[in-house]
Protein backbone atom coordinates (compact mmCIF):
# COMPACT_ATOMS: atom_id res chain seq x y z
CA UNK A 1 0.00 0.00 0.00
CA UNK A 2 0.99 3.27 -0.90
CA UNK A 3 2.61 5.38 2.09
CA UNK A 4 2.69 9.24 2.67
CA UNK A 5 5.21 10.55 5.10
CA UNK A 6 4.02 12.30 8.46
CA UNK A 7 4.66 14.45 11.38
CA UNK A 8 2.29 14.71 13.83
CA UNK A 9 3.84 17.43 16.24
CA UNK A 10 1.94 18.49 19.37
CA UNK A 11 3.28 21.94 21.81
CA UNK A 12 5.53 19.49 24.09
CA UNK A 13 6.53 16.86 22.26
CA UNK A 14 6.57 15.41 18.23
CA UNK A 15 3.66 12.59 18.40
CA UNK A 16 4.78 10.76 15.34
CA UNK A 17 7.28 11.01 12.53
CA UNK A 18 7.42 8.51 9.88
CA UNK A 19 5.65 6.85 6.94
CA UNK A 20 1.73 6.12 7.04
CA UNK A 21 -0.92 4.68 5.29
CA UNK A 22 -4.10 6.11 6.41
CA UNK A 23 -4.54 9.23 8.42
CA UNK A 24 -8.38 10.22 10.03
CA UNK A 25 -8.32 13.19 11.32
CA UNK A 26 -11.57 15.29 13.43
CA UNK A 27 -12.59 17.90 11.79
CA UNK A 28 -15.37 20.63 11.84
CA UNK A 29 -18.29 18.37 10.02
CA UNK A 30 -17.03 14.81 10.69
CA UNK A 31 -13.93 13.01 10.17
CA UNK A 32 -11.29 13.56 7.17
CA UNK A 33 -9.19 10.52 5.76
CA UNK A 34 -5.89 11.35 3.86
CA UNK A 35 -4.41 8.78 1.80
CA UNK A 36 -1.17 8.57 0.00
CA UNK A 37 -0.98 11.53 -3.02
CA UNK A 38 -3.86 13.47 -1.05
CA UNK A 39 -4.59 16.68 -3.39
CA UNK A 40 -2.76 19.91 -1.57
CA UNK A 41 -4.44 20.98 1.54
CA UNK A 42 -4.91 22.86 4.67
CA UNK A 43 -7.57 21.45 7.32
CA UNK A 44 -8.58 23.35 9.93
CA UNK A 45 -8.07 20.69 12.55
CA UNK A 46 -10.79 20.09 15.85
CA UNK A 47 -11.25 18.76 19.34
CA UNK A 48 -11.37 14.64 18.99
CA UNK A 49 -9.61 11.51 18.10
CA UNK A 50 -7.08 10.75 15.55
CA UNK A 51 -6.04 7.67 13.78
CA UNK A 52 -3.15 6.89 11.86
CA UNK A 53 -2.27 3.92 10.02
CA UNK A 54 1.26 3.03 10.47
CA UNK A 55 3.11 0.76 7.31
CA UNK A 56 3.00 -2.33 9.36
CA UNK A 57 -0.64 -2.03 9.38
CA UNK A 58 -1.16 -1.29 13.01
CA UNK A 59 -3.55 1.82 13.87
CA UNK A 60 -2.47 4.12 16.50
CA UNK A 61 -5.34 6.56 17.90
CA UNK A 62 -4.92 9.67 19.47
CA UNK A 63 -6.64 12.46 21.47
CA UNK A 64 -6.21 15.62 19.64
CA UNK A 65 -6.87 19.65 20.69
CA UNK A 66 -7.59 22.26 17.91
CA UNK A 67 -4.88 22.81 15.23
CA UNK A 68 -4.34 22.40 11.81
CA UNK A 69 -3.43 19.58 8.94
CA UNK A 70 -1.33 20.44 6.11
CA UNK A 71 -0.82 18.16 3.11
CA UNK A 72 1.91 19.50 0.35
CA UNK A 73 3.73 16.99 -1.77
CA UNK A 74 2.38 13.75 0.00
CA UNK A 75 4.16 15.27 3.12
CA UNK A 76 1.71 15.83 5.72
CA UNK A 77 1.91 18.29 8.98
CA UNK A 78 -0.46 17.89 11.86
CA UNK A 79 0.19 20.43 14.21
CA UNK A 80 -2.20 20.71 17.48
CA UNK A 81 -1.94 21.86 21.01
CA UNK A 82 -1.79 18.80 22.60
CA UNK A 83 -1.70 15.15 21.02
CA UNK A 84 -2.47 12.06 23.80
CA UNK A 85 -1.86 8.36 22.83
CA UNK A 86 -5.16 6.57 25.34
CA UNK A 87 -2.76 5.29 27.31
CA UNK A 88 -1.43 8.49 28.50
CA UNK A 89 -4.63 9.58 29.39
CA UNK A 90 -5.52 10.43 33.18
CA UNK A 91 -8.97 9.84 33.30
CA UNK A 92 -9.60 11.24 36.53
CA UNK A 93 -7.96 14.24 35.84
CA UNK A 94 -10.10 14.33 32.68
CA UNK A 95 -13.29 13.70 34.93
CA UNK A 96 -12.39 16.59 37.00
CA UNK A 97 -11.95 18.83 33.95
CA UNK A 98 -15.21 18.10 32.42
CA UNK A 99 -16.79 18.49 35.96
CA UNK A 100 -15.72 22.05 35.96
CA UNK A 101 -16.57 22.98 32.64
CA UNK A 102 -19.78 21.93 33.14
CA UNK A 103 -20.44 23.45 36.60
CA UNK A 104 -18.58 27.14 34.85
CA UNK A 105 -21.60 26.66 31.92
CA UNK A 106 -24.32 26.62 34.32
CA UNK A 107 -22.70 29.91 35.77
CA UNK A 108 -23.54 33.17 34.15
CA UNK A 109 -20.35 34.28 32.42
CA UNK A 110 -18.95 36.74 29.27
CA UNK A 111 -19.21 35.27 26.04
CA UNK A 112 -15.52 34.88 26.49
CA UNK A 113 -15.59 32.69 29.55
CA UNK A 114 -18.63 30.62 27.72
CA UNK A 115 -16.06 30.03 24.96
CA UNK A 116 -13.22 28.84 26.81
CA UNK A 117 -15.27 26.58 29.45
CA UNK A 118 -17.25 25.01 26.33
CA UNK A 119 -14.10 24.51 24.64
CA UNK A 120 -12.41 22.92 27.34
CA UNK A 121 -15.52 20.56 27.80
CA UNK A 122 -14.76 19.31 24.49
CA UNK A 123 -11.47 18.44 25.42
CA UNK A 124 -12.29 16.76 28.13
CA UNK A 125 -15.07 14.73 26.27
CA UNK A 126 -12.22 14.14 23.93
CA UNK A 127 -10.05 12.59 26.20
CA UNK A 128 -12.56 10.44 28.04
CA UNK A 129 -14.12 9.07 24.43
CA UNK A 130 -10.32 8.28 23.71
CA UNK A 131 -9.29 6.99 26.91
CA UNK A 132 -12.32 4.38 26.65
CA UNK A 133 -12.57 2.79 23.39
CA UNK A 134 -8.55 1.43 23.21
CA UNK A 135 -8.89 -0.87 20.44
CA UNK A 136 -10.00 0.72 17.72
CA UNK A 137 -10.40 -0.50 14.55
CA UNK A 138 -11.63 -0.44 11.32
CA UNK B 1 42.07 48.96 61.29
CA UNK B 2 39.13 47.07 62.73
CA UNK B 3 39.79 45.11 65.36
CA UNK B 4 39.84 41.41 64.93
CA UNK B 5 36.32 40.61 67.07
CA UNK B 6 34.35 43.26 64.32
CA UNK B 7 35.96 41.36 61.35
CA UNK B 8 35.11 38.16 62.61
CA UNK B 9 31.41 39.21 62.73
CA UNK B 10 31.37 40.65 59.01
CA UNK B 11 32.70 37.43 57.99
CA UNK B 12 30.05 35.54 59.94
CA UNK B 13 27.61 37.81 58.43
CA UNK B 14 29.41 37.34 54.54
CA UNK B 15 29.02 33.35 55.25
CA UNK B 16 25.38 33.25 56.12
CA UNK B 17 24.77 35.50 52.56
CA UNK B 18 27.21 33.23 50.93
CA UNK B 19 24.65 29.94 51.88
CA UNK B 20 21.75 31.50 51.10
CA UNK B 21 22.96 32.86 47.69
CA UNK B 22 24.33 28.95 46.72
CA UNK B 23 21.21 27.65 48.10
CA UNK B 24 19.79 29.93 45.61
CA UNK B 25 21.59 29.37 42.97
CA UNK B 26 21.44 25.19 43.64
CA UNK B 27 17.50 25.83 43.47
CA UNK B 28 17.57 27.81 40.22
CA UNK B 29 19.54 25.43 38.35
CA UNK B 30 17.22 22.72 39.16
CA UNK B 31 14.70 24.79 38.10
CA UNK B 32 16.62 25.83 34.75
CA UNK B 33 17.00 21.92 34.06
CA UNK B 34 12.94 21.40 34.02
CA UNK B 35 12.91 24.26 31.95
CA UNK B 36 15.19 23.58 29.49
CA UNK B 37 13.45 20.45 28.89
CA UNK B 38 10.29 21.92 28.55
CA UNK B 39 12.21 24.22 25.75
CA UNK B 40 13.61 21.55 24.23
CA UNK B 41 10.15 19.39 24.12
CA UNK B 42 8.44 22.54 22.56
CA UNK B 43 10.66 24.32 20.16
CA UNK B 44 9.80 21.77 17.29
CA UNK B 45 5.97 22.88 17.57
CA UNK B 46 7.54 26.18 18.07
CA UNK B 47 9.65 26.49 14.90
CA UNK B 48 7.19 24.46 13.10
CA UNK B 49 4.63 26.69 13.42
CA UNK B 50 6.10 29.75 12.17
CA UNK B 51 7.07 27.33 9.53
CA UNK B 52 3.86 26.06 8.41
CA UNK B 53 2.27 29.62 8.68
CA UNK B 54 4.77 30.91 6.26
CA UNK B 55 4.36 27.97 3.40
CA UNK B 56 0.80 28.49 4.43
CA UNK B 57 0.80 32.15 3.72
CA UNK B 58 3.37 31.89 0.60
CA UNK B 59 0.83 28.66 -1.16
CA UNK B 60 -2.46 30.73 -0.08
CA UNK B 61 -1.20 34.70 -1.78
CA UNK B 62 -4.14 36.14 -2.04
CA UNK B 63 -5.83 35.77 1.54
CA UNK B 64 -8.30 38.38 3.14
CA UNK B 65 -8.76 37.54 6.76
CA UNK B 66 -9.46 40.03 9.49
CA UNK B 67 -6.22 39.38 11.48
CA UNK B 68 -4.14 40.64 8.18
CA UNK B 69 -6.36 44.07 8.56
CA UNK B 70 -3.55 46.24 9.43
CA UNK B 71 -6.14 49.03 10.20
CA UNK B 72 -4.27 51.47 8.22
CA UNK B 73 -6.71 54.34 8.51
CA UNK B 74 -5.84 54.88 12.05
CA UNK B 75 -3.49 57.55 12.40
CA UNK B 76 -0.22 57.14 14.60
CA UNK B 77 -1.12 58.69 17.46
CA UNK B 78 -4.54 56.88 18.11
CA UNK B 79 -3.55 53.72 17.19
CA UNK B 80 -4.31 51.01 20.14
CA UNK B 81 -0.92 49.30 20.97
CA UNK B 82 -1.37 46.40 23.15
CA UNK B 83 2.06 44.79 24.44
CA UNK B 84 2.10 41.35 26.53
CA UNK B 85 5.30 41.81 28.73
CA UNK B 86 7.13 39.11 30.52
CA UNK B 87 9.19 39.72 33.75
CA UNK B 88 9.97 37.67 36.53
CA UNK B 89 7.67 37.22 39.46
CA UNK B 90 10.81 38.81 41.74
CA UNK B 91 14.51 40.07 41.26
CA UNK B 92 17.83 38.67 41.70
CA UNK B 93 18.19 37.97 37.97
CA UNK B 94 20.92 40.07 36.98
CA UNK B 95 20.14 42.70 34.01
CA UNK B 96 16.94 39.83 33.36
CA UNK B 97 14.09 41.91 34.39
CA UNK B 98 15.70 45.57 33.54
CA UNK B 99 16.02 44.84 29.68
CA UNK B 100 12.23 43.65 29.93
CA UNK B 101 11.08 47.12 31.35
CA UNK B 102 13.77 48.97 29.12
CA UNK B 103 12.34 47.83 25.96
CA UNK B 104 8.67 48.25 27.26
CA UNK B 105 9.82 51.97 27.83
CA UNK B 106 11.44 52.11 24.57
CA UNK B 107 7.53 51.23 22.62
CA UNK B 108 5.54 53.53 25.38
CA UNK B 109 7.84 56.03 24.20
CA UNK B 110 6.45 55.84 20.22
CA UNK B 111 3.25 57.50 19.39
CA UNK B 112 0.32 55.73 19.99
CA UNK B 113 -2.25 54.87 23.04
CA UNK B 114 -0.34 52.07 25.01
CA UNK B 115 -1.93 49.28 26.87
CA UNK B 116 0.66 47.05 28.84
CA UNK B 117 -0.50 43.38 29.47
CA UNK B 118 2.33 42.45 32.09
CA UNK B 119 3.26 38.82 33.08
CA UNK B 120 4.83 38.77 36.55
CA UNK B 121 5.07 40.56 40.28
CA UNK B 122 8.34 43.06 39.18
CA UNK B 123 6.86 44.30 35.81
CA UNK B 124 3.04 44.58 37.44
CA UNK B 125 4.75 46.30 40.47
CA UNK B 126 6.98 48.72 38.13
CA UNK B 127 3.96 49.72 36.03
CA UNK B 128 1.65 49.43 38.57
CA UNK B 129 1.99 53.65 39.75
CA UNK B 130 0.83 54.21 35.98
CA UNK B 131 -2.77 52.63 36.08
CA UNK B 132 -3.64 54.41 32.54
CA UNK B 133 -1.03 52.05 30.58
CA UNK B 134 -1.29 48.65 33.07
CA UNK B 135 -4.30 46.89 32.85
CA UNK B 136 -4.63 45.97 36.13
CA UNK B 137 -7.23 42.58 35.16
CA UNK B 138 -4.69 40.92 33.33
CA UNK B 139 -3.29 38.84 36.46
CA UNK B 140 -0.80 35.79 35.50
CA UNK B 141 2.24 33.79 37.42
CA UNK B 142 5.32 33.06 35.16
CA UNK B 143 6.17 30.31 36.81
CA UNK B 144 5.89 27.30 35.22
CA UNK B 145 4.30 27.99 32.26
CA UNK B 146 1.45 25.85 30.60
CA UNK B 147 -0.82 25.83 28.15
CA UNK B 148 -3.59 26.93 29.68
CA UNK B 149 -2.38 30.18 31.07
CA UNK B 150 -1.05 30.39 26.74
CA UNK B 151 -4.51 29.28 25.94
CA UNK B 152 -6.33 32.22 28.10
CA UNK B 153 -3.95 34.73 27.23
CA UNK B 154 -4.10 34.22 22.91
CA UNK B 155 -8.09 34.25 23.76
CA UNK B 156 -7.92 37.31 25.46
CA UNK B 157 -6.11 39.47 23.22
CA UNK B 158 -8.05 37.53 20.22
CA UNK B 159 -10.97 39.04 21.10
CA UNK B 160 -9.61 42.26 22.21
CA UNK B 161 -7.93 42.82 18.89
CA UNK B 162 -11.52 41.62 17.23
CA UNK B 163 -13.11 43.94 19.61
CA UNK B 164 -11.35 46.81 18.14
CA UNK B 165 -9.60 47.43 21.61
CA UNK B 166 -6.38 47.26 20.49
CA UNK B 167 -4.94 47.88 17.39
CA UNK B 168 -1.67 46.42 17.56
CA UNK B 169 -0.45 43.61 19.07
CA UNK B 170 3.28 42.94 21.01
CA UNK B 171 5.02 40.37 23.23
CA UNK B 172 8.28 41.11 25.10
CA UNK B 173 10.11 38.02 26.03
CA UNK B 174 13.67 37.00 26.17
CA UNK B 175 14.68 34.57 24.26
CA UNK B 176 17.62 32.03 25.04
CA UNK B 177 20.56 31.83 22.77
CA UNK B 178 22.93 29.97 24.48
CA UNK B 179 23.49 28.98 28.07
CA UNK B 180 25.20 32.26 28.75
CA UNK B 181 23.36 34.86 26.26
CA UNK B 182 19.97 35.84 26.41
CA UNK B 183 18.20 38.42 24.56
CA UNK B 184 15.15 40.65 24.76
CA UNK B 185 13.05 40.73 22.07
CA UNK B 186 9.91 41.99 20.47
CA UNK B 187 7.83 40.37 18.10
CA UNK B 188 4.72 41.51 16.89
CA UNK B 189 1.17 39.31 16.91
CA UNK B 190 -1.49 40.95 15.61
CA UNK B 191 -2.17 41.81 12.70
CA UNK B 192 -0.10 38.93 10.62
CA UNK B 193 2.39 40.30 9.19
CA UNK B 194 2.99 38.82 5.73
CA UNK B 195 6.58 40.28 5.58
CA UNK B 196 7.22 38.82 9.11
CA UNK B 197 6.62 35.27 7.62
CA UNK B 198 8.12 35.29 4.26
CA UNK B 199 12.13 35.33 5.34
CA UNK B 200 14.68 36.53 2.60
CA UNK B 201 14.83 32.97 1.29
CA UNK B 202 11.30 33.97 0.38
CA UNK B 203 11.60 36.79 -1.62
CA UNK B 204 13.86 34.43 -4.03
CA UNK B 205 11.45 31.96 -4.76
CA UNK B 206 9.17 34.86 -5.93
CA UNK B 207 9.50 33.68 -9.54
CA UNK B 208 8.80 29.87 -8.86
CA UNK B 209 5.53 28.10 -9.53
CA UNK B 210 3.43 28.06 -6.70
CA UNK B 211 0.84 25.18 -6.37
CA UNK B 212 -2.41 25.53 -5.36
CA UNK B 213 -3.77 24.70 -2.05
CA UNK B 214 -7.05 24.00 -1.01
CA UNK B 215 -8.38 25.19 2.00
CA UNK B 216 -11.31 22.99 4.04
CA UNK B 217 -13.55 23.51 5.07
CA UNK B 218 -13.06 27.43 3.66
CA UNK B 219 -10.41 30.07 3.62
CA UNK B 220 -11.84 31.91 6.20
CA UNK B 221 -12.57 28.84 8.74
CA UNK B 222 -9.19 27.81 8.16
CA UNK B 223 -7.39 30.95 9.22
CA UNK B 224 -10.23 31.32 12.17
CA UNK B 225 -8.93 27.74 12.88
CA UNK B 226 -4.73 28.55 12.22
CA UNK B 227 -4.42 32.12 13.68
CA UNK B 228 -5.38 31.95 17.43
CA UNK B 229 -3.41 28.31 17.02
CA UNK B 230 -0.41 29.65 16.24
CA UNK B 231 -0.98 32.40 18.66
CA UNK B 232 -1.22 29.87 22.15
CA UNK B 233 2.24 28.53 20.47
CA UNK B 234 3.98 31.69 20.03
CA UNK B 235 2.52 33.00 23.29
CA UNK B 236 3.51 29.94 24.75
CA UNK B 237 6.75 29.29 23.54
CA UNK B 238 7.55 32.86 24.78
CA UNK B 239 6.36 31.81 28.16
CA UNK B 240 8.74 29.01 28.26
CA UNK B 241 11.39 31.29 26.50
CA UNK B 242 11.07 33.27 29.04
CA UNK B 243 11.20 31.42 32.04
CA UNK B 244 14.34 29.42 30.94
CA UNK B 245 15.83 32.87 30.71
CA UNK B 246 15.18 33.81 34.18
CA UNK B 247 16.25 31.14 35.40
CA UNK B 248 19.34 31.06 33.83
CA UNK B 249 19.75 34.51 34.60
CA UNK B 250 19.00 34.31 38.09
CA UNK B 251 21.42 30.90 38.26
CA UNK B 252 23.69 33.32 36.78
CA UNK B 253 23.27 35.99 39.49
CA UNK B 254 23.66 34.49 42.08
CA UNK B 255 26.60 31.96 40.96
CA UNK B 256 28.37 35.40 40.78
CA UNK B 257 27.09 36.72 44.43
CA UNK B 258 28.47 33.40 45.57
CA UNK B 259 31.58 34.12 44.06
CA UNK B 260 31.98 37.63 45.22
CA UNK B 261 31.41 36.37 48.72
CA UNK B 262 34.17 33.83 48.53
CA UNK B 263 36.34 36.50 47.36
CA UNK B 264 35.28 38.64 50.18
CA UNK B 265 36.23 36.28 52.52
CA UNK B 266 39.55 35.45 51.48
CA UNK B 267 40.45 39.01 51.36
CA UNK B 268 38.79 39.24 55.54
CA UNK B 269 40.56 36.34 56.26
CA UNK B 270 43.85 37.22 55.15
CA UNK B 271 43.09 40.63 57.31
CA UNK B 272 41.97 38.98 59.98
CA UNK B 273 45.10 36.89 60.05
CA UNK B 274 46.82 40.18 60.17
CA UNK B 275 44.86 42.14 62.68
CA UNK B 276 45.32 38.65 64.61
CA UNK B 277 49.24 38.65 64.78
CA UNK B 278 49.44 41.98 64.80
CA UNK B 279 47.42 41.63 68.48
CA UNK B 280 49.82 38.52 69.51
CA UNK B 281 52.84 40.63 68.48
CA UNK B 282 52.22 43.79 70.02
CA UNK B 283 51.51 41.47 73.55
CA UNK B 284 54.26 39.40 73.00
CA UNK B 285 56.19 42.92 73.25
CA UNK B 286 54.15 44.15 76.03
CA UNK B 287 54.83 40.84 78.02
CA UNK B 288 58.92 40.76 77.33
CA UNK B 289 58.69 44.41 77.74
CA UNK B 290 57.49 43.58 81.32
CA UNK B 291 59.92 41.03 81.69
CA UNK B 292 62.57 43.20 81.22
CA UNK B 293 61.24 45.95 83.50
CA UNK B 294 61.12 43.20 86.52
CA UNK B 295 64.88 42.12 85.75
CA UNK B 296 66.05 45.16 85.75
CA UNK B 297 64.69 45.79 89.68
Amino acid sequence: MNTFFLKVISSDKVFYEGKCQNLILPIEDGQFSVLAHHENMVVAVENGELHLKTPEGEWITAAVSQGFAEIINNRVSVLVNSAERPEEIDVKRAEEARQRAQERLRHKQSIQEYYLSQASLARAMTRLKTSKDKNWNI
Amino acid sequence: MANARELKERMASIQETKKITNAMYLISSSKMKQAKKKLADTEPFFYAMQAEITRILRHVPDMHSHFFDRRERIPAEDRKIGCIVITADKGLAGAYNHNVLKMAEELIRQPGKHKMFVLGEVGRHYFSKREDELDSEFKYTVQDPNLYRARVIAAKMVELFEAGEVDDVYIIYTRMINALQAETQKIKLLPLQRINFASDKMAAMAGVYREAVTLYPSAHKVMDSIVPNYLIGIIYGCLVESYCSEQNSRMQAMQNATDSATDMLNELNITYNRVRQADITQELTEVIGGANAQKRK
